[in-house]
């Protein structure tokens, strides 16, 4: 495994206020990793941090590289997409194309027409004449045509609908991903993405609440569904979280043997989702 | 990285600068242009309504040609220069309100993001601004106006003839009119170099100013220039030079023909002469020569201002570096 990212005591302070605080990860190649945290837990900035585009305190290489110094180096082998509305308005889809062919050594034109030629984005349209799933669909063309080692991308979906977040993802999947390469992925939409996730983070209030991968996560989360004689039996056993869905008490347990757990109703592995509220809920 | 691939990235990059602004680029200089020769039909349309049988123009015409053929050229080649005045006013604006936005419109619409996604450094995404406003700009403006200029001389031959002269004997076989555009330019590039000090206040302003950088580009001078009058009045009880006066005194030093004025003792007899810049100050000499241009670019006024280029776009830069979207 190569090291893509490395940090040490990672922070960034607005005011008083730590954004990200002593941050220390390592993240390899060949993962996809979902960073997830409620509103303000300091993701953007964790993400800006990574792509050299906020001032930090701590160590933090990416890809061998410092971002505050190299950031224009760092970006032949880094791509990302920071929101779905940041290509400039004004530009076309034609120059667009010129642009980051111009810019980018590792930028396939080829691959991008390809891409571009199974939607209904014409060359000569402007950005702003695109609808935002278009210009989503544009943004991503041009970054998988890049032959990049670490892809970024921060909410890249908001405020698409299904179809497009489901053809996003599924692209992303089939047409770019290899083991050579990293993703890192934010959104609020975890379910969509948890099926092709290796790496979990959750983050909140600046600091790392979570970071394992997915295995580790399916064999050290359990969630039980219990019927009412089991309660009492299930609290005794610690549970992270419990809630009632329908009558029925879902527990959730971290480092318990599931063979203890199943005498007492239906286990399962608990989803992204409910993970991150049991977690995010722990105090 | 290698020197060559820099010039291609800042080639790309400066294309980007043409494509965002061709409004502004080219056809601003166009509009000029055509709204330049829609005046001058519009002259030509009073010409035919009310003089009679062209009896004034064609008097006028006889009496230019009474003046010895160096005189005609010199006064329709100073014309040709002269005209160049209001394309360098029009230009000037463009410059203005492109670099105050240049680096401020991509941090108000968060492209910057995708712009800093890209392999570029923010010290050459710098200089391609830079650059587009000191050549492109100043080269698409000098194009149009050469360009106005032919069809200027070719409906101004129209009616020479009309009045029953030849326009090459009478106007243009005496004038200069390579001289001429080739001075302007001259003067423009000079002048882009000359304003260097300006274009890197405005590049700054436009890559801290967090809303209206139009505002912040004007207000701390003028603030300034009141203090500096205020303290300065105090001390000596006199006004002295402040930072505005030093600025107007600088653009009125500008090596770019600028002013031109029309000297004449008789109706029929004016001699149009322009001037670099304004010739109000005595520093340098105004007469629009070449090596007055290359008089101002070396001069101590320009390694002052060289300095302060300097200062301002280390701050850009710095600025830059750190910022991101909002």
């Amino acid at each position: 495994m190569n090291t893509v990212i490395s940090t040490q005591d990672l922070c960034k302070k607005y005011g008083s206020q730590y954004a990200v605080d002593h941050v220390n990860l390592g993240i390899g190649n060949g993962r996809i990793i979902g960073l997830i945290g409620p509103n303000g837990a300091g993701k953007t900035t964790l993400l800006k941090a990574i792509l050299g585009l906020t001032t930090f305190s701590g160590k933090l290489k990416v890809l061998g590289l410092d971002p505050r110094k190299d950031r224009d180096e760092l970006m032949e082998q880094v791509s990302f997409i920071a929101d779905v509305a940041v290509l400039p308005r004004w530009i076309r889809v034609s120059e667009a194309i010129d642009l980051v062919e111009g810019l980018h050594t590792r930028f396939s034109r080829e691959k991008c027409t390809q891409l571009l030629s199974k939607t209904k984005i014409r060359m000569d349209s402007k950005v702003k004449q695109l609808s935002k799933g278009m210009v989503a669909q544009l943004h991503l063309a041009l970054v998988m045509s890049i032959d990049a080692k670490l892809l970024v991308l921060d909410e890249p979906t908001l405020g698409l609908d299904i179809i497009y977040r489901k053809t996003f993802y599924t692209n992303l999947l089939n047409d770019y991903f290899d083991e050579e390469r990293t993703i890192i992925i934010t959104t609020h939409q975890v379910e969509e993405i948890e099926h092709i996730l290796s790496d979990l983070i959750f983050i909140r209030d600046g600091k790392i609440v979570l970071n394992s991968t997915m295995e580790e996560v399916q064999q050290s989360y359990f969630e039980l569904m219990a019927p009412p004689e089991s309660v009492d039996a299930a609290r005794q056993l610690k549970p992270l979280n419990e809630r009632t869905l329908f009558g029925k008490h879902i527990f959730l347990f971290q480092g318990i043997a599931s063979a203890l757990l199943e005498p007492l109703g239906e286990v399962r592995t608990p989803n992204v989702a409910d993970l991150f509220v049991a977690v995010m809920g722990e105090d | 990285m290698n020197t060559s691939w820099s010039i291609t990235k800042l080639k790309v990059l400066m294309r980007r600068e043409y494509w965002e602004n061709r409004g502004a680029f080219r056809n601003t200089p166009a509009i000029l242009g055509l709204i330049t020769v829609a005046f001058m039909l519009m002259g030509l349309v009073i010409k035919v309504r009310f003089d009679n049988e062209g009896y004034t123009f064609r008097e006028a015409m006889r009496m230019f040609a009474l003046q010895s053929e160096v005189d005609r050229g010199y006064q329709v080649t100073q014309s040709m220069m002269a005209m160049s005045g209001f394309f360098l006013m029009v230009m000037s604006v463009v410059i203005f309100f492109y670099l105050l936005g240049s680096l401020y419109d991509d941090r108000k619409d968060k492209s910057i993001l995708f712009w800093k996604s890209l392999p570029a450094s923010d010290a050459l995404t710098i200089t391609s601004k830079l650059f587009s406003a000191m050549f492109v700009i100043p080269l698409i403006f000098w194009v149009f106006l050469v360009a106005t200029e032919v069809i200027m001389m070719v409906i101004g031959g129209l009616m020479i003839w009309t009045a029953d002269q030849n326009p090459w004997t009478l106007a243009f076989g005496p004038a200069q009119p390579l001289k001429a555009w080739g001075l302007v330019l001259a003067g423009w590039i000079t002048n882009s170099f000359w304003m260097l000090p300006l274009y890197a206040w405005l590049l700054l302003v436009s890559s801290k100013a967090p809303r209206v950088p139009m505002l912040f580009a004007i207000l701390p001078p003028i603030v300034l220039a009141v203090l500096q009058a205020w303290i300065g009045f105090l001390k000596t009880f006199q006004l002295q030079d402040n930072v505005l006066g030093i600025t107007s005194k600088w653009i009125a030093n500008s090596p770019a023909i600028l002013a031109g004025q029309i000297t004449g003792n008789s109706d029929s007899e004016h001699t149009v002469s322009v001037s670099l810049g304004m010739p109000v100050t005595s520093t340098f000499d105004h007469a629009p020569t070449i090596s007055n241009m290359l008089d101002r670019l070396f001069s101590t006024h320009m390694l002052m201002g060289l300095v302060v280029t300097a200062v301002f776009l280390f701050i850009t830069l710095w600025f830059r570096r750190r910022a991101s979207d909002g």
